[in-house]
């Protein structure tokens, strides 16, 4: 064109030309700022067997994150484990699974694992070694030790604990096991009413009438999901009856807070209330069955009201209610209420559930449940360790230097041993004070196998290659034989994997199977063998001198407030603390994370003149420790707690130095087992002041129909919502005339007719979901599903200070009444998520077309298209929309973490929102299978990842266009109801109405 | 001079006619004379606020929105009030110069220039938060309907799409206003200037000869063009207010909020004239070509007015919060008064309802003192009202578990010191560079027998 230039030097196609070049180059190089790095595609150099690019290979193995031995679905993609799901086979969780035992996958990609194998060094650190001479150290020790050998693990799982016993037993060795939170005074007092040296199982399910006496079923105690799933069946609403629910105990935990009754008996007064309502109970049958009248004649109604504070009609009417209920079920034993007298209680109860004729009906012995040591045997092992008799010690899934009471010397006897060696995957307390390291692999990956209890036999097996430079601790216990020789010669398996194929051999052959291999295949596929329980055992009571005892609690210290402690429901005995998922995961009854807390009751809050965040020093006889109060109208006035499971000093980035350890205001262990209720502290405010990490904004409904609930009567008559309130006289009837009515539904319908156009007015799926609030108990399983899932990231405590958690889905807790002094609250928990408004608020305000309706009614979200106005979540009304503040997803998941993401969606950038999506993923996954099999979906095929995991199936979700789903089924219950109806934003979720019993109302 | 031209002089305007052609010109070319210390001191430090707002925002592009006080679900905050603010400030510029104009309010010639020139800098001040703070600032242009590959438009049912369209053009004709308003006399003044001051001056001035055809058209056109500005007063801020009012929070969702929206922008930026010219016409020496007496005096009478109907959407807001029943809107607006907000509650009543009500007196009218003092709380109150509109009310929607307070930093209050630095150090190099009071228009009132002697 040069000569045109001489003309006009820009004609209107070249302007155009050159705009259109230059505002696309400028786009581009504006765009390329949002794509961090290329990142490189290699393919398999030799295409894996099992591995398809973009398709999940299951395995089936089993949760060891806490004893109940549940079995799980590991999701695994290109070689990598990605989620943990409950094995539907599996009788303990039949499918489901807890907030711990998903987080398993936290612990296998922890950043804070140790690596390979580590020996002291001359500067006090760590050296890294190599596993061959990490073997011929311990060999060459072992050979000096000779029988000065010990060993402490936690308690036994299965073949590697027989192996663990058989190779210390060999080296003439003792072994100790310890489990924070055992069941020693379960066990206690079961020999001493029963004769039986066990724990049961029980089921929830069955009974008609429920008292625990501070034991918390539902998170800690015993096998929390199959109890949870229990008490779904139980206390759920089905139409029929309803299981009332007492809890007695000082404090609510999570069991607590879904109680129809919180009776706040004195701290280590249950069994006076035990044993009196058997001595009721006794009465009304009239003649004695069972011989006990005598021992139980001291326990009136008038002397247990005497000891635990309530009063005598209170007892009366509550061994009137639990004798009117059959069967019913007392359960007891929780660290909530493990004082110096626990056995007591245990045996109170034992009596009780005998008396009232549960034993063999949702009590069940013989259930062979795997019992540890008890703390006698560790105190003992710790006088020798003392006493220099000890020249080797081997700790094996275990950390009693976090585990028990800085006052009970562990620690500094434990560091006099000459060689401590520790199989720990992390380096953890215990371990920070070995000499070498021996990690092993991760429950992930290796072979080995649980025995829960009769009849279950779960297996595990490796679903990936380790993460790190690590063994099997079964193979460096017979690596160490092969060495050693001598004594463990007899060790002759030549991996640990051939070891356990022959004990499985062995069970095959004991089980009758004849096709051992075809045995073998079948566990491995469906991760275990599980056969019917054995027949629960003939149970008599076995009273030594037939006599009862009370005790009336003492505590120690002159504080004028009892010290309690309890497990956190996510942390455990600490063992979470490493686990972000767990840390961010709020407690379910404080909805704080992060750090530890005070929980004072609003009237010792005012006595002390505390609020919420002012930093109290509590100081018993042991020590004292600083954490900030949380007024919590769940505890007695003459009471406070703090939860265990923080203040840990090692134990990786994520758990050190947040909080403060419980343990330390508590004596040594007396007995067999740490009794957490024995202190009384001093409470001091101190002036400082720390904002609680809560993701708690108010806690009160103030009347708008959040979190509803009708009383069991409306319910069985099939009232909705409204009509209950009418019927009671608390509702306010319809001020609109029937004209108004009239066109409100026009206006709604027409609404509606408009979003019957284009693609919409074609055949699409409508996803839709149910929550029944009367199963849900609050336990936030769900929100660890969803974490793991959606590849939330978590945000640390100083985002959550400022509100900026990811949790797509969340709990919310409000209280209800107990406005009265002295009148406990109750509460109300309801999961909250995206709801999927068919006339969604968050769609038009988008300037951008990010949030945009789907034609089978999601509310979609373009990561890629969003600018981050942020007008969406202003308009959201249930505010479930989180927008990335900093780059979360660059600080989340710090190496090898980031190997847990979810290959299925995106890792969204900073400057976007996101929010629930139903699971699309799944949904969409779902619809290719049905299509590439040229079939509709079918209901129940898949769902979403809450809904999977929730223990109490509270969750439903599917098409509701297809009436015959269940959840379009569940959603015409007369409960249902939709959150904010008013606004006419025609939600997908549908919350099915809690059902109160007269206690709670 | 036509039909059209600018207003001739009425009985009010008697103070101006001790002057001369000739003194009005060196009066006015006599501002733009070699800056003084205080003027440099007073440039610098705009200017260092500006660098602070960039240092901010280049940290807010390089981590994200996270340094900011955002605390869900307050979404928006300290930027959104502040882009309000600024977009409320512009109009009192294009209310005096072109309203007042075709209403014939002589008064306005001395000041319109000057608010003029805020009108354009406040919105090019305001143009700048939409893009500041969006979670992904440098894809602002997708809020742009512009041709692309992907087929994609942005989407006109979001409030947010008017608004670029509103601010766009309002940027658009304001300016367009300003500078053609500024022919005539950046031509006077390109005649006693030089070097390459005069080279922009000849730009700026496209060949004005002042010849009677010049004049004709030049008189014509400005009056279309004031006609043209005319309905954008209102429109632009009935826009901005739907950006809450189309929304359902409660506390926005109201049907009143254009025309209360409008008239706290004519507030504000009334308050904000008054707190420019004060201090200016001294610093220039023009004192007496801004009287209090007749300026002054005229320009209180408008903040009382729109004050006054903002002391009525107040209440209003009110009533119908209680009127309704609604539960939702009666908790948004008692936690207003009596929630963690209150005391931004009540700044914005205080400042803005009630302190306007002085304004009934003349001698609070024409003391400068008082209203310079008034004008300073009209800017606060004015600014709380966003605040307290933006955050209170996001603050307490629908879900009480959701409910949290903002906690704003140093990263809200850099883009806040920012966006005035930016503002002042634009109004500052207009106030030195040209015209800061319109000459001809004054010329024009000065009666005839005094027109000899001075440049045309």
């Amino acid at each position: 064109m040069p000569d045109d230039s001489q003309h006009s030097t820009v004609d209107r196609r070249r302007f155009l030309t050159v705009l259109g070049v230059s505002a696309g180059g400028g786009a581009m190089a504006l765009s390329g700022c949002s794509t961090d790095r290329v990142q490189k595609l290699v393919p398999y150099l030799v295409q894996s067997e099992d591995q398809v690019p973009g398709v999940a290979t299951w395995y089936a193995s089993t949760c060891t994150e806490c004893t109940a031995g549940c079995g799980v679905h590991v999701r695994t993609r290109e070689g990598r484990a990605v989620k943990l799901e409950g094995n539907p086979e599996h009788p303990v969780n039949q499918g489901k699974l807890c907030s711990r035992g998903q987080a398993a996958l936290q612990g296998l990609y922890n950043p804070g694992r140790i690596k390979a194998p580590m020996a002291r060094s001359a500067d006090g650190g760590f050296a890294e070694i190599t596993w061959d001479d990490a073997i011929a150290r311990l060999a060459g020790k072992l050979g000096e030790a000779g029988n000065r050998l010990s060993v402490i693990s936690g308690a036994p799982r299965g073949t590697f604990s027989d192996l663990l016993a058989e190779w210390t037993t060999a080296l003439g060795g003792r072994l100790v096991r310890h489990e924070s939170f055992d069941h020693e005074p379960v066990r206690a007092a079961n020999r001493q009413v029963f004769g039986l040296d066990q724990v049961p199982a029980h089921d929830f399910g069955k009974a008609k009438y429920i008292i625990s006496f501070g034991a918390d079923f539902l998170e800690s105690w015993g096998s929390p999901i199959e109890n949870q799933r229990g008490f779904a069946q139980a206390h759920g609403f089905t139409g029929g009856d309803v299981a009332k629910f007492v809890y007695a105990a000082p404090r609510r935990d999570l069991t607590g807070l879904n109680a129809d009754e919180w009776v706040p008996i004195k701290p280590g007064s249950e069994a006076a209330l035990a044993l009196a309502m058997a001595n009721l109970l006794l009465g009304r049958q009239g003649e004695d069955r069972v011989g006990l009248t005598a021992a139980l004649a001291s326990f009136t109604p008038a002397m247990a009201a005497r000891e635990t504070g309530l009063s005598a009609q209170t007892i009366e009417r509550l061994a009137g209610e639990f004798a009117a209920a059959r069967p019913s079920v007392a359960v007891a034993g929780g660290v909530g209420s493990q004082h110096a007298a626990s056995t007591e209680v245990c045996a109170a109860v034992n009596v009780l559930n005998f008396v009232a004729g549960n034993i063999g009906q949702t009590v069940r012995f013989g259930a062979d449940l795997p019992t540890a040591d008890g703390h006698a045997e560790l105190a003992r092992l710790s006088q020798a360790m003392d006493a220099g008799e000890i020249a080797v010690v081997l700790v094996h899934d275990a950390n009693p230097a976090y585990t028990l009471p800085k006052s009970s010397g562990f620690a500094a006897r434990f560091a006099k041993v000459g060689f401590k060696v520790s199989t720990s995957l992390y380096l953890d307390e215990t371990a920070s004070l070995c000499d070498l390291l021996l990690p092993q692999h991760h429950a992930l990956e290796r072979w080995d196998d649980a025995r829960p209890r009769a009849g279950v036999h779960g297996l595990m097996q490796p679903v990936m290659e380790p993460v790190f430079n690590t063994l099997p601790a079964g193979e460096i216990l017979l690596r160490v034989s092969r060495k050693a020789a001598g004594a463990l010669a007899r060790f002759t398996a030549p991996t640990w994997d051939e070891h356990l194929k022959t004990r499985w051999r062995a069970l095959a052959a004991e089980l009758g199977e004849a096709d051992a291999a075809g045995f073998w295949h079948a566990a491995v596929q469906r991760g275990g063998v599980y056969r019917d329980p054995p027949a629960p055992p003939e149970v008599g009571l076995a009273l030594a001198d037939g006599r009862l005892s009370y005790t009336r609690p003492t505590f120690e210290g002159d504080g004028s407030f009892t010290f309690l402690t309890y497990p956190h429901p996510m942390l455990h005995d600490g063992r979470g603390a490493n686990k972000p998922w767990l840390m961010e995961n709020a407690d379910p009854v404080t909805k704080i994370t992060w750090h530890s807390w005070v929980e004072v009751s609003p009237g010792a809050a005012r006595t002390l003149d505390v609020r919420d965040g002012e930093m109290v020093e509590l100081r018993s006889p042991y020590g004292a420790v600083e954490a900030p109060v949380y007024v919590y109208p769940g505890i007695r006035d003459d009471a406070v707690a703090i939860p265990l499971g923080f203040g840990h000093t090692a134990y990786g980035h994520f758990a050190q130095g947040r909080g403060v350890n419980a343990l330390d205001l508590l004596g040594a262990p007396r007995g067999d087992f740490v009794p957490y209720l024995s202190t009384r502290v001093s409470v001091r405010k101190t002036g400082a002041y720390r904002k609680l990490a809560s993701v708690a904004g108010v806690p009160r409904q103030l009347g708008r129909g959040i979190a509803e609930a009708i009383s069991l009567e409306a319910a069985k008559k099939g009232l909705t919502v409204q009509q209950a309130y009418l019927e009671e006289g608390r509702g306010k009837h319809e001020v609109n005339t029937e004209l108004e009515l009239e066109a409100l539904r026009g206006w709604s319908e027409a609404q509606r007719r408009a979003t019957e156009h284009g693609d919409y007015a074609k055949e699409h799926p409508q996803w839709g979901m149910s929550i029944d609030l009367a199963k849900c108990t609050g336990c936030s399983a769900c929100v660890t599903a969803c974490y793991a899932e959606n590849n939330i990231p978590t945000v640390g405590e100083s985002e959550v200070l400022r509100g900026r958690e990811m949790t797509w889905l969340r709990i919310e807790r409000y209280w209800e009444d107990g406005e009265a002094p002295g009148a406990a609250p109750a509460a109300r928990f309801v999961p909250m998520l995206c709801q999927h408004c068919g006339n969604a608020p968050c769609e038009p305000v988008c300037p951008v077309y990010a949030a945009y309706h789907t034609p089978d009614g999601l509310n979609g979200q373009v990561y890629n298209r969003c600018v981050g106005t942020r007008y969406c979540a202003n308009n959201c009304p249930y505010k479930v929309r989180y927008f990335n503040w900093y780059k979360y997803n660059e600080q989340a998941w710090p190496e090898p973490l980031h190997l847990q993401l979810n290959p299925d969606v995106t890792v969204r950038a900073r400057g976007v929102m996101e929010k629930c999506t139903f699971c699309i993923q799944r949904i969409r996954d779902t619809q290719n299978h049905a299509r590439l099999e040229d079939r509709p979906i079918r209901d129940g095929e898949f769902t979403t990842a809450c809904a999977q995991a929730c223990p109490s199936d509270a969750i439903v979700f599917g098409n509701v266009k297809d009436g015959a789903a269940r959840v379009a089924r569940v959603k015409q219950d007369s409960r249902g109801y939709h959150v904010l109806e008013d606004l006419n934003v025609r939600p997908a979720v549908t919350y099915l109405a809690k059902v109160l019993l007269a206690a709670e109302a | 001079m036509s039909a059209a031209a600018p207003p001739h002089p009425t009985a009010h305007a008697g103070h101006l006619i001790t002057q001369t052609h000739a003194d009005v010109t060196r009066d006015v070319v006599g501002t733009l004379s070699p800056p003084t210390r205080g003027y440099v001191l007073l440039l610098l430090g705009a200017v260092s606020l500006f660098l602070l707002g960039i240092v901010t925002f280049l940290v807010l592009v390089k981590d994200g929105l996270g340094h900011a006080g955002y605390q869900p679900p307050i979404f928006w905050s300290v930027y959104i009030t502040t882009f309000v603010f600024w977009v409320g400030i512009g109009h009192a510029g294009t209310l005096i110069s072109a309203i007042l104009f075709l209403f014939r309010s002589p008064w306005r010639t001395a000041v319109y220039r000057s608010t003029e020139a805020m009108t354009v800098f406040a919105v090019m001040t305001a143009g700048l938060f939409p893009i500041i703070h969006i979670g992904r600032q440098w894809i602002f242009y997708w809020l742009l309907p512009y041709p692309n590959s992907r087929f994609l438009w942005p989407n006109f049912k979001s409030p947010l799409i008017w608004d670029v369209f509103a601010i766009a053009t309002y940027l658009t004709v304001s300016t367009t206003f300003l500078v053609f308003g500024l022919v005539p006399d950046v031509a006077a003044v390109r005649d006693k200037a030089s070097g390459w001051r005069k080279t922009i001056y000849q730009a700026v001035s496209v060949g004005w000869k002042g010849t009677d055809n010049q004049w004709r058209h030049y008189s014509r056109a400005y009056l279309y063009l004031a006609a043209l500005a005319t309905p954008l007063v209102l429109s632009v801020h009935s826009v901005v207010s739907w950006d809450f009012a189309v929304s359902i929070v409660p506390g926005w969702h109201g049907t009143i909020f254009a025309p209360y929206f409008v008239a706290g922008a004519i507030y504000s930026g009334i308050g904000m004239v008054i707190t420019l010219i004060i201090p200016l016409r001294r610093a220039l020496r023009i004192e007496h070509m801004i009287t209090a007496d007749y300026h002054f005096d005229n320009l209180g009478k408008l903040t009382l007015l729109t004050g006054s109907i903002l002391f009525y959407a107040y209440g209003m807001e009110y009533f119908v919060a209680w009127y309704s029943g609604n539960i939702f809107e009666q908790t948004t607006f008692y936690r207003r008064a009596f929630g963690p907000y209150w005391w931004a509650g009540w700044t914005m009543i205080i400042c803005n309802a009630f302190v306007s009500q002085l304004l009934w007196f003349r001698k609070v009218r024409t003391n400068l003192t008082s209203l310079f003092v008034i004008s300073i709380f009209i800017n606060i109150g004015m600014w709380f009202e966003r605040f307290v509109i933006i955050v209170s009310s996001l603050s307490n929607d629908y879900i009480p578990w959701a409910w949290d307070q903002l906690n704003p930093t140093w990263a809200d209050w850099g883009i806040l010191a920012g966006s005035f630095g930016w503002f002042g150090m634009w109004f500052l190099l207009f106030a030195k560079n040209f015209p800061i009071v319109a000459i001809q228009e004054i010329k024009e009132m000065i009666p005839m027998p005094r027109k000899r002697g001075g440049h045309h």
